[in-house]
């Protein structure tokens, strides 16, 4: 997945459309190079799925791994519309059944930009709970430790925990919202931090669904069949599927506006070799999803499962710690909050960048919009 | 236990050294001009000091039992409001001064305590641990009180008291042509940035009078390392009342795809509706919170950055959003001056969005918001690209009943009326649309160097559209059969536009030239008509003879009676022809008169003889009459008409 690959990848494509273009074989060469393109596929997701299930570094759902997916994502995008329109005649694309497939694949792609959008209000949602993590963590690290230690880390685990188990239906958002400032003493005050996050800036709009929008994208998102697997239906396809399948774990690992039902199928073709890891992928987040939903959560962020489960320990503890405690439970929580404060020290890490890298597929869903936008417009027949 | 742990002094010479040094951080503090870096430390120094001092004063324990006299008071007086169903600074000054000593006595105490806390002395640990406790609660209490304040003083503007909302006329683009209003508008009235360009307008987001009261919590919160927990609830009040303002401007979070499914109508209101939005929560919302958070913060190196960025971030990616939707839209020639007015105003926050958010964190927003600006000129010059198109390509299929002025002239000039308003911006997004235009272009400002003017790119590209206009209406114009009406149409248009550009800016553009050729243009169309109606109503009047006397009776009964027919007839369709411009109506009938009546009336004297004849239909006084009933746009008869 290196640049070098891409590089060479494009460069190849390049070359070749340039001089066999309109010559006997040429089809031939096409379906080469999307076999090629199609192998690499395979072995970035590949790559990907075998990331560990637990591990201090690079762990399966993990920051840094949606960051690499992202970058797979890229890499992907850039690669598929070469394969779809470098040195190509424009009036192929509008030509059936692309006329049709092109404005499919189109329509995903904005909701896409939706949906990475609610995504970097997500990577707020978790950068708010780094802070109060990053609170809890100076609590208990204090010497000599106190009650008065312990209350401090409690109040910043509650706000943490009712953070992470943020209601993403739309009704508490509405609710929030619309309450008025006129608490009196002390009686609001506890539900402060909720309006922090279910804020209207956590919307992406009223009535959104990420959800919704991911099972929309799945419409009509069939593999092509026949002669059309192997040329122009083929890339859209792939395009598609791989927009759609980011989009839903993005969806899945960080916190969205309205994400219940989240479960619904992808249409991955298994039969498929370049599928296999994608479906792996699939199947694995969606039988996480399963088996969290109902508890309500915050998403499926390697960091947010381990900060939800160490918070959960930590707040049991706060809440029977007395002074001055046992030796045994106080060293166990200290090597519980180290391991808190290594999941803050990666949050501090890696979230700005992951913000601006789902920033960066945003742009580079509108830029490719546009391309397939005036590629149409030129290959539309004069009226 | 053992005393004798470094830093502990016991001797006597230690006390000197500790009252020595004691007496210099007393004498630092009392400099003026310390940062709140310097006097912090200064301050813990000190009460490290007096803790050690009163530790070798009590030789085993008088010491300490001071210190709890001190955290009893403390304490008393930070638990006394733990039941109390006040807030503390609702309660008056004293009580709030009151508490923050005890606050900071508590402080002093935990950190001196702390200092020493190596010795396992029970006593000395127990009550740093109930010191902590106390500690601990007033951070808490702190945090909710500073919540009140913030919300309770929290202070909405209008914003109509900002910024006169920007009135101009909207131009709804259509594709039928529907025409618009051909009022004059008001172009000086229709944009106020006078208020922009003034710069900023800073207002109390929260009541001047609580400042320092906040100021205060922040300092203590922040001495006891309490400071995340103040800027987690600084962020969240604000970052609320932020996302009010933002929903009471009547700006509301859109998803992407329902900016692109949007009405045109309703999507430029929103348009308009962001261009005053983001002036209002740039210039003045942001500029007073980042003054807030610098009032509060200012001495605490990158926090109030950090807070402002954190206040903030989310609602200008939500207006960022918005933009990047509306610039990857449909590029529809009416969106072009909405789209300009997007452009504008991003160009001219872009200093104080660079200002606000200056900090390296910050320059993702900086980032975005250059990248819309890019982005929205792209999509500004598209639209301009598609105005164009939308000219030359407006075809119709009937002609245009009268040969007035068509409805695509119509809108076309009155929108192009509004180009001079955007010239700056226009002429740098343009600049690289021709490359043989812009090297003619040396300086942004176009004052008043009216040859400068008409060479700018803008100039340029007006010309152009007017040029692709009247090809298009050329083509309109042989949709009529009958060659004079094709004369009166163009001749019609061709005055509009000149008429236009004459009375607007426009003209500054166009240049003197360009209105000469074109004054020329319609004169020339008016002569065309003339010979093409009358010149053969009038050869009936001719005199073939023009040696002899007179011609005989009943050649002029002919020649009579085919005038009368013919002059009928021009009345009856031309009188269903339209000038609308009374002027030059009036012009051209004037002109007619002069060559229809001056013959009529000489071949009517040359045959005195004949003319009490009933043959003589007209007399010369009605044929001027009716001369003025000409394109006014209702047909009319003479044939059954009886006037005379």
């Amino acid at each position: 997945m290196t640049g070098t690959d891409q590089s060479s990848f494009l460069g190849r494509i390049s070359i070749r459309r340039n001089q066999v273009n309109a010559m006997e074989g040429y089809h031939e060469q096409e379906i080469e190079d999307l076999e090629l393109f199609q192998k690499q596929l395979s072995d970035r997701f590949a790559e990907l799925l075998s990331a560990p299930d637990d591990a201090p570094t690079e762990a399966f759902l993990s920051i840094s791994w949606i960051r690499k997916l992202l970058d797979v994502f890229l890499c992907c995008e850039t690669e598929c519309k070469a394969i779809l329109l470098m040195e190509r005649d424009a009036a192929q694309i509008s030509k059936p059944p692309l006329d049709r497939l092109i404005p499919e694949l189109l329509e995903r792609v904005v909701k896409a930009m939706d949906i990475c959008n609610a995504a970097t209000n997500g990577v707020e949602l978790v950068r708010h709970c780094q802070k109060l993590a990053e609170i809890t963590v100076s609590a208990l690290e204090q010497k000599p430790f106190g009650e008065g230690q312990a209350r401090r880390a409690k109040k910043a685990l509650v706000s943490l925990m009712s953070a992470m188990h943020v209601d993403d239906k739309e009704s508490s958002v509405q609710k929030t919202a619309e309450r008025s400032w006129s608490f009196g003493r002390r009686s609001g005050n506890k539900d402060r931090h909720h309006g922090h996050y279910r804020s209207l800036s956590w919307q992406v709009a009223k009535h959104w669904s990420a959800s919704k929008q991911i099972h929309a994208m799945t419409m009509n998102l069939a593999a092509p069949r026949g002669p059309e697997a192997s040329c122009l239906p083929a890339p859209v396809y792939i395009l598609s599927l791989i927009i759609v399948f980011v989009m839903w774990v993005l969806i899945a690992a960080i916190p969205c506006q309205e994400r219940s039902g989240l479960t619904t199928h992808l249409p991955i073709n298994k039969h498929v070799n370049w599928t296999h890891s994608l479906a792996g992928i699939h199947d694995k987040i969606g039988e996480e999803w399963k088996k969290k939903e109902k508890k309500g959560m915050a998403g499926l962020l390697y960091e947010m499962q381990k900060m939800e489960k160490l918070g959960q320990s930590l707040i049991e503890f706060t809440d029977s710690y007395q002074f001055p405690g046992e030796k045994e439970k106080l060293d166990e929580v200290a090597a519980q909050v180290a391991e808190l404060a290594e999941v803050c020290r990666r949050m501090d890490e890696g979230l700005v960048p992951l913000q601006m890298l789902i920033r960066e597929a945003f742009h580079r869903l509108v830029r490719n919009r546009t391309e397939f936008l005036d590629v149409l417009e030129q290959g539309a027949p004069v009226v | 236990m053992d005393g004798c742990q470094s830093g502990v002094p016991t001797y006597e010479g230690d006390l000197h050294v500790v009252a020595a040094a004691h007496h210099i951080v007393k004498a630092l503090g009392a400099t003026k001009n310390l940062s709140d870096d310097l006097r912090k430390i200064l301050i813990d120094l000190d009460s490290h000091l007096s803790m050690i001092t009163s530790n070798i004063d009590s030789k085993g324990g008088r010491g300490l039992v001071d210190v709890e006299e001190r955290l009893d008071q403390a304490e008393r007086k930070i638990m006394r409001w733990e039941t109390d169903p006040m807030m503390i600074w609702d309660s008056g000054p004293k009580e709030a001064s009151d508490y923050l000593e005890a606050v900071d006595e508590t402080g002093k105490l935990v950190d001196g305590l702390r200092g020493l806390s190596v010795h396992e002395n029970r006593k000395q640990k127990e009550i740093l641990h109930r010191a902590m406790n106390i500690l601990q609660m007033a951070m808490s209490r702190l945090e909710e009180e500073l919540i009140h304040i913030l919300v309770r003083h929290g202070q909405q503007f209008e914003p109509k008291h900002m910024y006169s909302r920007s009135i101009r006329k909207d131009i709804v683009y259509d594709e039928s042509f529907v025409s618009v209003e051909d009022e004059p508008i008001k172009e000086t009235s229709s944009r106020n940035y006078s208020n922009d360009e003034s710069g900023e307008c800073i207002v109390d987001l929260v009541h001047a009078d609580v400042i320092p009261d906040i100021k205060s919590i922040a300092k203590v919160m922040f001495t006891s390392n309490y400071g995340p927990e103040f800027c987690e609830a600084f962020i969240s009040v604000q970052k609320e009342a932020l996302e009010q303002y933002f929903s009471f401007l009547g700006t509301e979070n859109l998803s992407i795809e329902d900016v692109l499914k949007m009405e045109w109508t309703c999507l430029s209101s929103k348009m308009n509706k962001w261009t005053w939005s983001m002036k209002i929560i740039v210039r003045v919302y942001l500029a007073s919170e980042k003054q807030l958070c610098d009032q509060v913060l200012g001495g605490l190196g990158s926090v109030s950055s950090y807070c402002f960025l954190e206040i903030s971030k989310a609602t200008i990616l939500c207006l960022l959003n918005f933009g990047e939707a509306v610039a990857m839209g449909p590029h529809r020639p009416e969106k072009l001056l909405r789209l300009l007015d997007m452009y504008e105003t991003l160009a001219c926050l872009l200093r104080d969005i660079d200002t606000l958010f200056s900090e390296e964190a910050g320059s993702f927003i900086q980032l975005q918001f250059h990248e819309l600006l890019e982005r929205l000129g792209e999509s500004a010059i598209a639209a301009f690209e598609a105005f164009r198109v939308a000219i030359s390509s407006n075809g119709s299929l009937y002609p245009f009943a009268g040969g007035g002025v068509h409805p695509l002239n119509k809108y076309v000039m009155n929108y192009i009326r509004m180009f001079p308003e955007y010239c700056n911006t226009l002429n740098l997004l343009l600049k690289n649309q021709h490359p043989g235009v812009a090297d003619q272009v040396t300086e942004p400002d176009y004052g008043l160097d009216a040859s400068l003017l008409t060479s700018c790119p803008m100039a340029y590209h007006l010309r152009s559209i007017t040029s692709c206009l009247e090809s298009n209406l050329h083509k309109k114009s042989q949709l009529y059969k009958d060659e004079a009406l094709q004369h009166i149409f163009l001749m019609n248009n061709i005055h509009y536009l000149v008429q236009k550009v004459k009375g607007s800016e426009l003209r500054l553009f166009f240049g003197d030239e360009w209105i000469r050729k074109h004054n020329a243009m319609f004169q020339q169309h008016a002569m065309n008509y003339e010979r093409a109606t009358w010149s053969s109503v009038v050869s009936f009047l001719k005199d073939d003879n023009p040696g002899s006397s007179s011609m005989s009776k009943s050649t002029f009964k002919e020649r009579c009676k085919g005038f009368s027919v013919a002059f009928e007839e021009v009345y009856k369709t031309q009188t269903s022809w339209s000038i609308p411009d009374p002027e030059l109506r009036e012009d051209l009938r004037i002109s007619t008169s002069l060559k229809v009546v001056l013959a009529y009336r000489t071949f009517l004297g040359r045959n005195l003889a004949y003319t009490d004849d009933k043959c003589v239909k007209h007399t010369v006084e009605h044929v001027e009459n009716s001369l003025l009933d000409l394109f006014e746009g209702s047909s009319r008869s003479l044939r059954n008409s009886r006037r005379w």
